[in-house]
């Protein structure tokens, strides 16, 4: 069967045409659902913990409004083009599709690279390590945690995009894909949290 | 006729598979505004401490559920049991987030 | 293409299996030896306690506190919640008629993540740093200064158990919604598949939490960061919170699919449907929102003030209301009906007093100014082994006889079995009753002994023949167990039942239902009785049958955490060979350990999983 052919043949919505597709997407948003808790659990610990900073520098002191900002506007123009990457599914345009979810890729790059350097700056330049308070250890804990699953979404929507050159678009890899946009947007939902809890509030005192 | 049916055949369709990139380009142009409306409350010093920490974290609930609704099809039909659990996961965490800030130091 | 899959035998089959009844199997076999494991520590505290201090020390203090901190943990994360989840994984997919679980594979994993975490926490024995910090593990008791690895062992351990039942969590849940067979509404659904939905939806929503803070305890440990550590600004009250916060749901998950089991067993032998359904279902969900605001009262004496103490008494109080109604519930159902005592029954009718005493301590203790005196006190530990053996344990051993014909083919000696039962509920009481009133006369918990002449002797004594005739009941039970491998061939239906899993084979076969079965209403197999019928309708003609292939990855994905598990453990431990130093000082079994567990993923996804199909000409020959 010819790839064009066989696209003909996928039903408009892949990512749920079958019961395993539509227990993969109900499953993951249960999953979302639990990961909710637990970014609500490192956020309480954060508030707690948040005036707890010894001798170590505080909030007003470390953070930097624009370098928030530039990795904010990264991470919200990424989740947009996963969502166009979704529609491109459904139009069942692979080629637009591997191109979004590349743009996706590259931006969450972009966030880690950030990411990276404002720890590093922190660390090298402020004395502001994980153990060097309480503060600091809820602070790495819960922005650390975030990175590590925009690390982590970046390694799986790569893997996915090389599946779909291979395997092509089908009922088995639509879910998967529709599955990571979720937890891409989902990432992007924290950070919302994390740029007003952490850094905004940490700026204001 | 033919042709006229297959028209409304596939409005039918795509209405039911997406509906274009119009809304999802709105909601990133809302999202932006939230953004930066939160960010210049912050930056401008003539404004309440307490005030400003409100004002940005009702913005930011704000923003979630938009991006919540639009881009992950919230809003879209056959989501009970997705908005149900999220919901609840979400009333966790802020039992969390109550627990943080009253009863952990006195 | 779909058609030629390797089938395993013997050892390979267990450990590769993604059958949600073999899993069932393996939950139950697991669970058991656990908490047989468990109950050893219980004799040995019982044992200790006998008599006061001088007459008979076999323990001491240090050896005291990590039989002790090993018996809770045991018995709730490795005892009590597989036996829940084998129950689950062998009746929930039966009940909704399906033919399986949604995620057969995440099922496997589930039971292998729970199995390695348990395995690791019990190696502790074997490596002599053994947790010595109660089950709770409250900072800064769990931190670097005052204990030692046994710390870690719990915090990785429960980790990685714990990833386990998240997994096995939202499974059922997907289950439960996606899965039901035709016209299995949810107000259709028996009560055991609506408490372990719900129980499933706690899991999800509490166990994130004890992982956040599980990874604190060992971030503060391994790291040196200072979440709880009070001299670097931490605080430790907010462990117990996380913990609690965990913690008190996790009573609700081991307990609702008790109410569930006994909803089922109730109706069956008293041969009525179950009283007010659908008030049942409404309490099941009641509990299950109360859960998690009413975590504090397990600290009302930390000093969070009269609003938050006055606000969690009442918020506990509440809780009384839906359990209340389940209470009543039962004995309405079993009021007037043609009751027939097999021992299944026996456990069930005697689970209602026995719950309901347990409910009552509750209430007590709900009340702050009252919690004062309790607190920290015997009538703390009666309160809550009421509620856990009265209740949970109890209603588990009817569960297990009852469903026993159906796991696995065979049936238990009911003679036995009423020996068993009257042992174990006899024990019960002598063990625990007085340990209420020990606890009021002022006899602190978790101290490893006590003086004589305090008027605590007699009552200590007491309590520690009850458990031995606790354990005689135990040790009938595992007899009972292992006879009845040669023992009668089940029918598919012994109990006359009112459920789906009664109207196929016992044990069912691998697919479960041959034709998909039209459910017409609630106890639908019992409704097809009424009609004259002797099996459900079919909702499907015959046609071949979808089955997911068995897979080795699971096992090795969770022994991979397991392997990971010790490195980050010893990273920071003196070896006396320089290379063992180099080996866990440079993360390099750490990061091995993770390695194979991504390496497993990453096969899982790029390798589709196409099954094989049971045809029809194989269904046919079966019968």
């Amino acid at each position: 069967m010819s790839q064009a052919a066989h696209l003909d043949k996928l039903p408009p919505e892949p990512e749920k045409a079958t019961l395993e597709g539509r227990n993969k997407v109900l499953g993951f948003w249960l999953f979302l659902g639990g990961e909710t808790v637990l970014f609500g659990t490192l956020f309480a610990t954060f508030i707690a913990l948040r005036n707890s900073v010894l001798d170590g520098p505080t909030g007003i002191e470390l953070f930097s409004l624009s370098i928030t900002a530039i990795a904010t506007f990264i991470l919200l123009t990424s989740s947009l083009t996963s969502v166009f990457a979704i529609q491109a599914m459904h139009h069942k345009n692979i080629k637009n599709m591997l191109t979004w979810l590349g743009v996706t890729v590259v931006l969450g790059l972009g966030f880690l690279v950030l990411e990276i350097y404002e720890f590093y700056e922190y660390v090298a330049h402020d004395g502001f390590g994980f153990t060097t308070s309480a503060f600091s250890s809820s602070f790495y804990a819960l922005v650390g945690f975030h990175g590590a699953h925009v690390a982590l979404g970046v390694l799986w929507i790569s893997l996915l995009m090389l599946q779909i050159k291979k395997k092509g678009l089908t009922t088995v890899t639509a879910p998967k894909i529709y599955v990571a946009s979720l937890y891409w947007h989902f990432i992007d939902v924290v950070w919302v949290f994390i740029f007003t809890i952490v850094y905004l509030m940490g700026k204001v005192g | 006729m033919e042709a006229n049916q297959e028209q409304v055949q596939d409005r039918v369709k795509r209405g039911r598979i997406h509906e274009g990139p119009r809304n999802h380009i709105i909601a990133f142009g809302i999202s932006i505004f939230l953004t930066l409306l939160a960010f210049m409350a912050v930056a401008n010093s003539a404004l309440d401490a307490t005030f400003i920490k409100i004002f940005i974290v009702i913005l930011a609930v704000f923003q979630a559920v938009i991006q919540l609704a639009f881009w992950m099809h919230m809003k879209d039909r056959g989501h009970f049991f997705q908005i149900l659990f999220l919901a609840t996961g979400a009333f966790v965490a802020i039992t969390a987030f109550i627990m943080a800030v009253y009863w952990v130091w006195w | 293409m779909a058609h030629s899959v390797k089938k395993y035998r013997g050892l390979m089959d267990w450990i590769t299996t993604v059958d949600h009844k073999k899993i069932g199997i393996l939950y139950f076999a697991a669970g058991g030896l656990f908490f047989v494991i468990g109950g050893i520590e219980a004799l040995l505290i019982r044992l200790q306690l006998m008599f006061p201090k001088g007459t008979f020390d076999i323990l001491d203090g240090q050896t005291y506190n990590e039989v002790m901190t090993m018996h809770g943990t045991t018995m709730i994360f490795l005892a009590a919640m597989p036996l829940v989840f084998g129950l689950m994984n062998a009746v929930v997919p039966l009940q909704i008629g399906a033919r399986d679980v949604a995620f057969p594979f995440l099922n496997s994993l589930g039971f292998w993540t729970f199995f390695f975490g348990g395995v690791l926490l019990n190696i502790s024995w074997f490596t002599g740093t053994v947790p010595d910090i109660g089950w709770t593990a409250y900072a800064p008791l769990s931190g670097q200064e005052f204990s030692g690895t046994g710390s870690d062992y719990y915090a990785i351990g429960l980790q990685i158990a714990g990833i386990g039942t998240l997994v096995g969590g939202i499974n059922f849940l997907v289950t439960i919604i996606n899965m039901r067979a035709p016209g299995m509404s949810f107000m259709r659904m028996p009560l055991f598949t609506w408490t372990s939905f719900i129980t499933s939806g706690i899991i999800l929503f509490a166990f994130p939490a004890l992982a956040v803070g599980l990874i604190y305890i060992s971030f503060d440990r391994l790291f040196d960061a200072n979440f709880f550590v009070t001299a670097t600004g931490g605080n430790a009250i907010l462990w117990e919170h996380i913990f609690w916060i965990f913690g008190h749901p996790e009573v609700y998950i081991l307990v609702l699919p008790a109410f569930g089991a006994i909803s089922e067993i109730l109706p069956t032998f008293a041969r009525k449907r179950l009283f007010g359904y659908s008030s049942m279902v409404f309490a099941t969900a009641l509990i299950g929102f109360l859960s998690f605001m009413v975590w504090a009262h397990h600290m009302f004496t930390v000093g969070m003030g009269d609003i938050a103490n006055a606000l969690f008494g009442v918020a506990t109080m509440l809780i009384a209301i839906p359990t209340g109604i389940k209470v009543f519930n039962w004995l309405f159902t079993i009021w007037g009906g043609k009751i027939q005592f097999t021992t299944a029954m026996l456990y069930a009718t005697s689970f209602i007093p026995t719950f309901v005493m347990g409910g009552v301590t509750g209430v007590m203790l709900a009340i702050p100014p009252a919690d004062f005196q309790f607190h920290d006190s015997y009538f703390v530990v009666a309160h809550f082994h009421y509620v856990i053996v009265g209740g949970i344990v109890l209603s588990l051993l009817a569960a297990a006889y009852y469903w026993w014909p159906k796991m696995f083919g065979r049936m238990l000696n009911e003679t036995l079995g009423k020996w068993s039962f009257w042992l174990f509920f006899i024990g019960f009481h002598l063990t625990f009753f007085i340990q209420h009133f020990l606890g009021l006369w002022g006899m602190p918990r978790r101290v490893f002994t006590y003086l004589p002449n305090q008027g605590w002797d007699t009552a200590n004594f007491v309590s520690s023949i009850g458990a031995f005739f606790m354990a005689a009941g135990v040790i009938v039970i595992l007899i009972n167990a292992i006879i009845s491998i040669k023992g009668p061939k089940a029918p598919a239906d012994p109990w006359d039942g009112r459920t789906l899993e009664w109207s196929i084979a016992s044990p069912s076969p691998e697919y479960n239902f041959k034709q998909l079965p039209l459910v017409r209403g609630l106890d639908a197999f019992w409704l097809e009785k009424m009609d004259g019928k002797k099996e459900m309708t079919p909702a499907e003609p015959l046609g071949p049958i979808h089955m997911p292939s068995p897979s080795i990855l699971p096992f090795f994905m969770s022994l991979g955490l397991f392997i990971a598990g010790f490195g980050f453990m010893y990273r920071g431990y003196e070896f006396e060979s320089a290379f063992m130093n180099n080996l866990f000082g440079y993360n390099i079994i750490a990061i091995f350990g993770l390695a194979i567990t991504l390496v497993c993923m990453f096969l899982r996804s790029v390798y589709d999983d196409h099954g094989y199909h049971i045809e029809v000409e194989e269904l046919q020959k079966e019968g």
